[in-house]
């Protein structure tokens, strides 16, 4: 017993003596005191909290070396080994997180949407909610600056740029075949329902190594990582029927969302310019499949299309109109993992497959296509620190098209080609401070089929000014290779280039946010050819070239009247090209100088109901006339159209959704199209290129069944 | 002999000296919280979850406070950074203590937390999620009072804006407060809040 009274002071006594005493100031970067900072000896209770001049002291019964923590919310964590025995009155300097909500972002270029975005430009919501988009993503990016509303054409042109030199990705992975098929003069949409998509980042110039072959543009979509809970959507609309599911069970979920559509009943009841034989119908589906894995996440999304009409197309150059007879198939597959491994190491990896199918007849002639498109992707990230990221990666696409045109006549000729492009890149990313952030990378990539090695350099840098204000700074070099129009007949060209040099303004404060960008953009190496349309005998070269500048502001203001939510932008662009066969340079015939596009949505809680209306005005576009000497000089009148949205809650899972695009029926004109040849009296004739219907009228029910009784469809009208 | 009886004191007395420490800890935290220093009794909660590294309390609370704390309007600033902590600790808690009804209720609190900071945005989706966990902890626990409580709540708050009706919401209120009254919590660091406000929120039911 003796032993045991002897052992127990003995650990009593060990303890009093081994009391050691910490103590320390923690300062901030300026060397400010920081107040109410936690310290503490880690696995212990022993610790204190800063006091007002940032002084702390505690003692502890650990002896030895140990783990020194120090930790305030909106800094970095610090972990430091310490010796207890003599660690008194030391100062402990922490620094701020830069992943804080208020640290700078390099943002020259980008608008991002989605609740992982720090600042977001438009929300998920906003693609649907906004009158005259109609459910369409592109429709919705039309209202941001640095885009070119083009009516007959329906795709994204932006800067400047064509619109096939914008990419579009999805989950990081390459799409082939973004728009549904169409021919010319009836617009097309994008082929993804915002439905799935939970996050999304358009980029108008300037954007990272990551992403190739794109001159102008690119456009990032980002699957739902999570689905919230099983549900079923169901829509009814005057030009089709929508269902929707979502399933989970344990690690996995899928949803799937798949669409009827035929415009053939409402076109019987509303008179259209363009003269129909079968108006377009199509029948859609996608679905993602996730599932989680305890450091990663697997997905893979499916899209299939099938879509078809017949349209009588008028020619100034033919008294009988041409028939065009269209039937696409398109599928995608898309298969990505995501990986968290350990040491801070990010993995992704992923395959896409597209094929695509057009058979077209026109008139008795008829042309079928064949487009199978692959890539595969590598991505690693490794975070060093909060402050120091580095990404490689590597990128394979192929390419296989093949088209052959029959004649009635018995003639048939074929054209096609196989390219295959790979790539690797490398960036890094570099918080210098909270304020000063940048971003490096360089993108190197070989094309076999042109036969040719680019090395894109990429750079930009953002500087913080204020607590909400901050400029960024982006130098690009862009290549991409010549569209499939000319290298099924011309293998032997090289790829186009353009530098962006980008300088951007950011104002975020209260839900209100400000931003305005100035560019300016080099085109090179553009592809010429010397016949009206491209075709087979054309002699190509890339002895084509341009720029564009131009300066876009956007204003988004969300809180300042309760429940409205609006946003203005404007751009202004200076553009002129040399290409095509084009015999100068001017401005091409889809830029307008001025646009202005004003969105508003106006929740009215008595009635429960919102309200959206857009207006989007563009000044004149050129075209040509070959009755006046210039080649491109004349002006179409400006372009204005004001949509409205009423979506109503008949009850908290059940909305009527009806809109109306050009209230004012405005008489829009996109260009005239000119009569090859010289009439009697010495004049070429032409044709107004119109909408193919002036207005749009749509009525939709949808109805969602879920356990949450609060969810409704409302994100996706 | 003599050996085994010390080690073994040595043990229960360490042992004890543990809890004595837990216990002064918690009550301390616990009371730092109810003077309204929040952000002392978030540090000494850590220290304690730093040395208690099975227990999942230390945790529960540090989520606790800081998720009261963004709905904070005086904290819109901070918010972000207050939600990320409560985030955090929920995620502890929840490695800690799988399946528990408890934190589920608290998850649902932080994802509320998130929904309010911009319900135009985030409405849809963390009501989705809010509602999720309830259900789940309801599955688990169909007796806890809280868990009955706070789903109740949650669905007035969404019934106000669509105008549903409230009534079976305030029926469940009305449960939950039977159930307060027969729950015993396991220590008395266990969560045991919420009949004050359960009888605040009937008196609005009427």
């Amino acid at each position: 017993m003796k032993t045991f009274y002897t052992f127990i002071l003995f650990f009593l006594s060990f303890t009093v003596l081994a009391q050691n005493e910490i103590s320390g100031t923690v300062l901030d970067e300026k060397n400010k005191p920081i107040a109410g900072a936690n310290i503490y000896i880690d696995g212990t209770y022993d610790g204190a909290t800063s006091d007002e001049n940032g002084k702390f002291s505690f003692s502890t019964t650990t002896t030895g070396n140990q783990t020194l923590v120090i930790s305030f919310v909106t800094y970095e964590t610090l972990s430091i080994a310490i010796d207890v025995a003599n660690y008194k009155n030391k100062t402990v300097k922490l620094r701020e997180s830069v992943n804080s909500l208020d640290a700078v972002i390099v943002t020259a270029g980008t608008f991002d949407a989605g609740e992982k975005a720090r600042i977001s430009v438009l929300k998920p919501l906003d693609i649907v909610t906004t009158a005259g988009a109609m459910g369409d993503i592109v429709s919705a990016l039309q209202t941001l600056p640095g885009t070119n509303t083009v009516g007959e054409d329906g795709r994204l042109f932006v800067r400047g740029g064509e619109a096939d030199e914008t990419q579009t990705f999805v989950d990081g992975i390459r799409v082939a075949q973004p728009y549904g098929a169409t021919t010319a003069n009836v617009p097309t949409r994008g082929r993804f329902s915002p439905f799935l998509f939970s996050g999304m980042s358009f980029s108008t110039g300037g954007y990272s190594a990551e992403y190739g072959e794109a001159l102008s543009s690119v456009l990032l979509l980002n699957t739902q990582d999570e689905m919230v809970e099983e549900k079923t959507d169901i829509s009814l609309m005057t030009v089709g029927l929508g269902l929707a599911n979502t399933q989970k069970w344990g690690k996995n979920s899928i949803s799937f969302n798949t669409a009827y559509i035929n415009l053939e009943p409402y076109q019987r009841l509303i008179p259209q310019n363009a003269d129909w034989n079968k108006p377009f119908q199509s029948l859609s589906g996608e679905a993602v499949y996730r599932h989680d894995f305890e450091n990663g996440l697997f997905k893979l999304y499916a899209a299939f299309d099938a879509s078809q009409f017949d349209i009588n197309q008028e020619s100034i150059n033919s008294t009988t109109k041409t028939r065009v007879d269209l039937n696409n198939n398109n599928f995608y597959l898309n298969a990505s993992y995501k990986a968290n491994l350990s040491n801070h190491w990010q993995l992704f990896s992923g395959l896409s497959y597209g094929y695509g199918q057009n058979k077209i007849g026109l008139d008795v002639n008829d042309v079928e296509n064949n487009e199978h498109s692959s890539h595969l992707k590598m991505r690693l990230k490794k975070s060093f620190s909060d402050r120091v990221k580095l990404t490689f990666g590597a990128d394979y696409f192929i390419t296989k098209f093949d088209e052959s045109f029959n004649s009635n006549e018995d003639f048939t000729f074929k054209s096609g080609y196989n390219a295959n492009i790979a790539a690797t890149y490398a960036e890094t990313d570099i918080f210098f401070s909270k304020k000063f952030a940048g971003k490096l990378g360089v993108r190197l990539s070989n094309n076999d089929l042109l036969e040719e090695t680019v090395v894109s350099p990429r750079a930009s840098l953002a500087y913080k000014v204020s607590k909400s204000g901050q400029f960024s700074l982006a130098y690009g070099s862009f290549t991409q290779a010549p569209r499939q129009d000319y290298l099924k007949y011309a293998d032997y060209l090289s790829s186009e280039k353009a530098d962006h040099y980008i300088l951007n303004f950011l104002y975020n404060k209260n839900r209100k946010l400000f931003r305005a960008e100035a560019y300016y953009k080099k085109y090179s190496d553009l592809v010429k050819f010397d016949t009206n349309v491209s075709q087979f005998d054309s002699q190509f070269t890339n002895a084509g070239s341009g720029y564009a500048k131009g300066f876009e502001m956007l204003w988004r203001d969300n809180s300042t009247i309760k429940n409205l939510e609006y946003w203005v932008s404007y751009s202004y662009i200076d553009t002129q090209r040399d290409y095509k066969n084009y015999p100068t340079t001017v401005t091409p015939n889809f830029v307008a100088n001025h646009s202005l596009s004003v969105v508003s949505k106006w929740w009215i809680n008595k009635l429960k109901s919102q309200l959206s209306i857009t207006n989007s005005f563009s000044s004149g576009r050129p075209y040509n006339n070959p009755n006046e000497a210039n080649f491109m000089a004349s002006k179409t009148k400006s372009y204005n159209n004001l949509s409205l949205g009423w979506a109503y809650l008949l009850s908290q899972q059940k909305i009527l959704y009806v809109s109306v695009s050009n209230v004012l029926a405005t008489q829009n004109v996109f260009g005239y199209e000119y009569a090859n040849t010289v009439n009697t009296n010495g004049i070429y004739e032409r044709r107004e290129i119109r909408p193919t219907a002036d207005q749009f009228f749509f009525v939709g029910f949808f109805w969602t069944i879920s356990d949450n009784k609060k969810d409704n469809q409302l994100n996706n009208l | 002999m003599k050996t085994i009886i010390t080690i073994t004191a040595f043990f229960v007395c360490s042992m004890l000296a543990a809890q004595t420490q837990y216990e002064t800890g918690m009550q301390k935290a616990l009371s730092l919280w109810g003077e309204g220093k929040p952000a002392e009794a978030t540090a000494l909660f850590e220290r304690i979850a730093s040395a208690e590294k099975t227990n999942w309390l230390p945790s529960y609370y540090i989520g606790m406070i800081n998720a009261i704390e963004a709905f904070n309007p005086k904290n819109r600033e901070k918010a972000t950074a207050l939600i990320e902590k409560a985030q955090n600790a929920v995620d502890n808690a929840t490695l800690i203590s799988p399946n528990n009804a408890e934190i589920m209720v608290l998850q649902a609190m932080v994802y509320t937390a998130v929904l309010v900071q911009d319900p135009m945005t985030n409405g849809m989706k963390y009501s989705g999620l809010a509602m999720e966990q309830y259900y789940k902890a309801l599955a688990i626990a169909p007796n806890n009072p809280r868990v009955v409580f706070s789903k109740a709540e949650f669905e007035i708050g969404g019934a106000k804006w669509s105008g549903a009706d409230t009534k079976p919401m305030c029926e469940q209120i009305a449960k939950s407060i039977e159930l307060f009254a027969t729950f015993k919590p396991e220590t008395a660091f266990h969560p045991n809040w919420g009949l004050d406000r359960a009888n605040e929120a009937l008196k609005n039911c009427k």
